[in-house]
């Protein structure tokens, strides 16, 4: 339960720096290092097929494409960001730290339980049996994102 | 089982309003975008949360797996977009989209 904690502790932290850092390439490798955290709070929740896919696809190709994406546009630092954000950023967090740590127990409660039958069998008749339809929105989501980047990366056309 | 689940949710409630906040004051539109991935953990850390505490653990798991591959979806064609915006206007900046040009 400590190392649950101190693992969820550092999730929150290392989101925020990726947030916060100015250097933009610090940033991505923080976000990076928080998607593996979170992987590790997925195995300890056995869960490990959830953890896999965190690690290896968000922790690796996202990072990737964003390193990738920083590379490319190189005068991304001279944005400048107004002066009162860093100020309003981490004390609008820590009091919103204070009010969810205060009220969050109490909301759980109201909470209607819903009814849960514990599962049976393994991930992969949940995954191929109960979420078909799932499975193939997935496929058409994956066509839909590769038909958005060669259209946006087309060459132009010489009537233009 | 109710403790370990008000823990989950406490962080994943941090992580979700770190990633407003960031959307609501930052100009930069890289880290715009970094702000939508971490409202995404949170998201995810809910999901595996709950079914962790219902004892639901797989079907949440066959969520997350979906919410990630959308999401890897969703960074690419963003991403593409970003650097095709940053050709057009030579800056990050979001406030020069809304210079418009006929």
């Amino acid at each position: 339960m400590i190392v649950q904690t101190a693992l969820l502790v550092g999730l929150v932290l290392f989101s925020v720096l990726a947030i916060v850092l100015r250097d933009l390439l610090k940033a991505a490798i923080s976000l990076a290092v928080a998607s593996v955290l979170l992987g590790i709070v997925f195995f300890r929740m056995n869960a490990p097929y959830a953890a896999v896919f965190e690690i290896s696809v968000v922790a690796g190709l996202i990072t990737v494409l964003f390193i990738l994406t920083i590379a490319l546009t190189n005068k991304a630092e001279e944005v400048e960001e107004s002066r009162i954000v860093r100020w309003v950023f981490p004390l609008f967090f820590l009091a919103f730290i204070i009010i969810d740590a205060l009220v969050m127990k109490g909301l759980l409660q109201k909470i209607p339980a819903l009814p849960s039958a514990p599962e049976v069998g393994a991930f992969g008749d949940v995954l191929w049996k109960g979420r078909t339809m799932d499975l193939v929105g997935q496929i058409a989501v994956i066509l839909a994102g590769v038909t958005a980047v060669l259209a946006l990366f087309r060459k132009r056309d010489k009537h233009d | 089982m109710i403790d370990t689940w008000y823990l989950y949710l406490f962080f994943s409630a941090a992580l979700v309003l770190a990633g407003l906040l960031c959307l609501l004051t930052k100009r930069n539109l890289i880290r715009l975008f970094i702000g939508i991935m971490v409202i995404g953990k949170g998201l995810s850390l809910l999901l595996v949360a709950t079914g962790f505490a219902r004892a639901n653990i797989l079907l949440a798991q066959a969520l997350v797996v979906t919410f990630i591959v959308v999401e890897v979806s969703l960074v690419a064609a963003a991403l593409a977009l970003i650097i095709n915006i940053y050709r057009t206007t030579k800056s990050l900046d979001v406030r020069k989209l809304t210079r418009l040009k006929g």
